[in-house]
């Protein structure tokens, strides 16, 4: 144990709780070797040591390809099977991460920080010395928020029909980020059961104050409001461009996710719970009357109701529509956890992570495709093992691939080598351009 | 040092001119062309020790002041109004017009010197540098926003901060989008009889732009008020305010920083240092020392709990736990023993209310363990110093409370559920709780202490109003405002001799 042998005198607290906890998986995992729990550990292992992509990974959060203070100062955190939390790790380069990782098989990998030291060496630092300077612009969206509107799954479960505010999530927020406020980098994963993670790489982005961090957040938040608020969304007659933009979005998608999948207007339970954003008490009466009176009214006549309704009730035709826009929003619309985003120092799951639950992968997304991409499809543990064993069977194809290559695994792989080549080739320009200034 | 020689010539310059201002006919001064300061250059001038001290009070009122208001939910023109009495009485700051009839330069010096002893005072934690600097910037607003066009356009060309301005020509380009975008600021400037749309394309074909990055001006991009495209963000010209006030606030941080790195070179300074200290410790009203009389007259050790309803919480909360477990740890004996000398409790009524409140105690253990400590308190044993009773700072900022205490202050150190309980407990509705718990999220602990004094009286049907005028920072000044209105309801006329 390499991180031990350093470290004979003062032995850090965190390294005998990673110890203990190693040798408890251990011993787990030799009395239960024949249940699931077990089949799980000796998956991992084989994915952490045939196909977790250290080097781009490194390469990735180094910013270059030589280990720096991007790398060697970030901060990892890992959840054991045991469930011990360690916090405050860091490594040199790609070759000891993988070395760490491989011995502890951490069932969750967290990103945290880059510190102005490095992290393993918090205790000895005065805290001043140690303080958080640079991460990606995070967002994570959970299908937990959405709770309130989907009427198919609920909870931790996801389905095809509500993966869909995930895609929108993806596009609208994509847009923005790249549009608005000029991102180029953002590499958006998957992250693992019922959400999507964006990680915002740009340099400008990584040296981003909490405060600014706080106004992009605050910018893009349009649902507002807790459990005990039932309308979330106020929206201007006149809309905001980056609001104007997300609604062609949210209108492509609101009928047939909202009035088809969601059937959010079948039943008087849910459509009573989207009146409730029609401040006027008389209207919302009104349509509840109708629709009970006539239940095989469809969903799109409905909709049309809405409006109608609003119009013939001294609405004009602006304000009515923007009580239509405010319905779109509040279903549609993305929501954000913002603390991940607005604090700096906040750790997020990091991208190849193993979900120890559906034991799948966390990919990378591809916003051009989001629209094809099916969470239920993406590669489990022991779907890469057979893969990986259908190959080097005889009856393979017998091409000599990387063990990547040979699995579903290749064509997520392959959108994350793309992120960070393009990453790193806008460093390579920088430094060019940097050397003929000198030269200038 | 390369970055820093030029300032300091520029400096050795303007002294050079200041000199030779006083000589001549020059009738605003060169060293201070305008009354608002960005401070970037630090007084070089020879001041007494105790001009020192009084500067930096006299500022201090100003910023304590700006706080209450602010924090208080003033309305503009309410906070304006306070502001400039309080800034008229404390730290008089004319324009240019008035330089005739007042000595303006006196004025900007006091302004100048004030600002860096202050930054002295208030760089020495995170805490006191953000409460400092949250300060500073709503002056220097409060300052702008008075000022003339004229004035503040010298001003700016003085600083010479590059902003871009937008061209007509990039102007007719992203015309649709800055329209669209302008939906409040619409709202704010033009007639009412034309449409939104109408009104904001009014406004956008009137307005000039700047080009900013988005960094720059938080506040807007956060409550969307500006276009933003590419990370730039087109701010309306009305809205420089912003732009200037970041600029102020970014230089200020910085300075505050690097002064707090110098600061301990100064601590040989035997005579500023002590100044010093006491300045970001300093209660601007009553210290409810030895010299001030017990506020409710002297008070019998039976009193003292017919007296809790006129109690802060903190206060409250310790005499229930000292009800409750018979016995109160050292903290708390310190902190609600002053309290209750300084309402009027005299030594002999001390002893008997700390022996009585000890229930389980022998004579002989209360009179070894802690009858000295009371005497202490008032002055009889040890150094015979007269102790003051704490003001919310020490309260809030020293000697955390931890397992057994009940002192601190409930606002910092409870958490929030209990904190909660206890202003449910105040039968504050349970609407307005989340206000308390937004005030201490953002370390406003004075100010929810405030508005819980303000919210308690008025659920008695007392004019809060009249209560207090500014922010409590004692908690005697607390049980003051509310013993006394209590004693102006029994007697209209005792209104109006106190």
């Amino acid at each position: 144990m390499p991180a031990l042998a350093n470290d004979d005198f003062g032995l850090h607290d965190d390294d005998v709780i990673m110890d203990e906890a190693v040798d408890k998986a251990i011993f787990r995992s030799t009395i239960m070797s024949s249940q699931d729990d077990a089949d799980y550990g000796t998956l991992l292992r084989m994915f952490y040591q045939r196909f977790f992509p250290y080097k781009m990974y490194f390469n990735w959060l180094n910013y270059d390809t030589l280990p720096n203070k991007n790398f060697f100062n970030r901060e990892f955190s890992f959840t054991l099977a045991s469930d011990v939390y360690l916090r405050y790790n860091s490594f040199a380069d790609a070759e000891e991460f993988r070395r760490e990782i491989e011995r502890l098989q951490p069932v969750k990998i967290d990103i945290g920080a880059i510190y102005t030291a490095k992290p393993k060496d918090k205790k000895q630092l005065r805290p001043q010395a140690f303080q958080p300077v640079e991460k990606e612009l995070v967002f994570d969206i959970d299908m937990t928020d959405y709770d309130e509107i989907r009427t198919c799954c609920s909870g931790g479960a996801i389905c095809l029909k509500c993966w869909e505010f995930m895609t929108i999530a993806v596009k609208v927020l994509d847009e923005a980020l790249r549009q608005d406020f000029g991102f180029k980098h953002l590499l958006w994963v998957y992250s693992g059961r019922r959400g999507v993670h964006c990680w915002v790489s740009d340099e400008t982005a990584r040296k981003l104050s909490n405060d600014s961090r706080k106004a992009i957040v605050t910018y893009l938040e349009v649902v507002k409001g807790g459990a005990q608020a039932s309308k979330k969304v106020r929206l201007n007659q006149l809309l905001h461009p980056s609001l104007s933009r997300a609604l062609d979005v949210l209108k492509d998608y609101f009928p047939q996710l909202i009035l088809e999948k969601q059937h959010v207007l079948a039943e008087p339970e849910t459509w009573n719970k989207l009146l409730e954003l029609i401040s006027d008490q008389v209207i919302r009466q009104a349509l509840d009357e109708r629709w009970q009176a006539d239940p095989t009214r469809s969903a799109q006549a409905k909709w049309k109701d809405i409006k109608q309704q609003l119009l013939a009730s001294n609405y004009n035709e602006a304000r009515a529509e923007t009580v239509m826009r405010e319905i779109i929003f509040q279903y549609t619309y993305p929501r954000l956890d913002d603390n991940v985003s607005v604090h700096i120092n906040h750790l997020l799951k990091s991208p190849f992570c193993v979900h120890p639950k559906t034991n799948r992968v966390c990919v990378p997304i591809d916003p051009q495709t989001c629209d094809s991409f099916n969470p239920l499809e993406v590669p489990t543990l022991a779907r890469l093992h057979q893969e990986l064993n259908d190959y080097n069977s005889p009856y393979g194809s017998g091409k000599s691939l990387s063990d990547i290559e040979k699995t579903s695994l290749a064509p997520y792989i392959k959108i994350f080598d793309t992120f960070v080549n393009e990453l790193l080739k806008e460093v390579r320009d920088q430094k060019r351009g940097k050397s003929y200034g000198v030269l200038k | 040092m390369f970055k820093q020689k030029p300032r300091a010539n520029r400096f050795a310059e303007q002294t050079q001119r200041t000199l030779h201002g006083d000589a001549g006919q020059v009738r605003v001064h060169s060293a201070y062309p305008s009354r608002l300061n960005f401070y970037l250059v630090p007084p070089q001038y020879e001041i007494t020790v105790d001009e020192f001290e009084e500067f930096a009070l006299d500022r201090l009122h100003v910023l304590k002041a700006l706080e209450g208001a602010q924090l208080r939910n003033k309305s503009r023109e309410e906070s304006k109004q306070q502001l400039d009495t309080v800034s008229d009485k404390y730290l008089p700051l004319h324009s240019n017009q008035a330089v005739k009839a007042h000595n303006v330069f006196e004025e900007r010096r006091k302004d100048h010197i004030s600002h860096f002893i202050l930054r002295l005072a208030y760089c020495r934690s995170e805490e006191l540098r953000s409460w400092f600097l949250r300060q500073e910037c709503a002056l220097f607003r409060h300052r702008y926003e008075n000022e003339s066009m004229a004035e503040k356009h010298a001003f700016l060309d003085d600083l010479q901060l590059d902003w871009k301005v937008l061209s007509n020509e990039e102007k007719k380009e992203i015309f649709e989008e800055l329209v669209s975008a302008s939906a409040w600021h619409a709202s704010q400037y033009s007639g009412q009889n034309v449409g939104l749309k109408e009104r904001a394309k009014a406004f956008v074909e009137s307005e000039g732009f700047f080009e900013v990055n988005f960094e720059r001006v938080p506040e807007l991009v956060s409550r969307r008020l500006v276009y933003i495209r590419n990370g730039k963000a087109y701010v309306p010209m009305s809205e420089q305010v912003s732009l200037v006030l970041d600029e102020f606030r970014n230089r200020l941080s910085k300075a505050l920083e690097v002064t707090a790195k110098m600061l301990p070179r100064m601590d040989e300074d035997e005579r500023l240092m002590p100044v010093l200290n006491n300045i970001n410790k300093q209660y601007l009203g009553k210290d409810y020392g030895a010299q001030t009389k017990g506020t409710a007259g002297a008070v019998t050790a039976d009193e003292v709990d017919s007296l809790v309803a006129h109690f802060p919480p903190c206060m409250r909360h310790l005499h229930m736990s000292l009800r409750h477990d018979k016995h109160l740890r050292h903290g708390g004996r310190m902190q609600y023993g002053l309290f209750l000398k300084a309402i009027g409790l005299p030594i002999e009524e001390a002893l008997v209310f700390w022996r009585r409140a000890f229930a389980n105690m022998t004579e002989d253990q209360f009179q070894k363990g802690y009858a000295y400590n009371i005497r202490h308190n008032y002055g009889l044993e040890g150094k015979r110093a007269d102790y003051k009773p704490y003001d919310c700072m020490r309260i809030i900022t020293s000697n955390p409370p931890s397992t057994g205490d009940h002192h601190g202050c409930p606002f910092r150190h409870f958490s929030s559920q209990n904190l909660e309980e206890m202003l449910f407990r105040y039968g504050v509705p349970q609407t307005q709780i989340r206000e308390f718990t937004n005030l201490v999220s953002e370390k406003h602990f004075n100010v929810a202490c405030t508005r819980l004094f303000e919210l308690t009286k008025k659920l008695q049907g007392a004019d809060a109003s009249a209560l207090v005028r500014e922010l409590i920072t004692h908690p005697n000044q607390w049980f003051e405002a509310s013993y006394k209105s209590s004693k102006a309801a029994e007697d209209p006329n005792a209104m109006q001799i106190s």
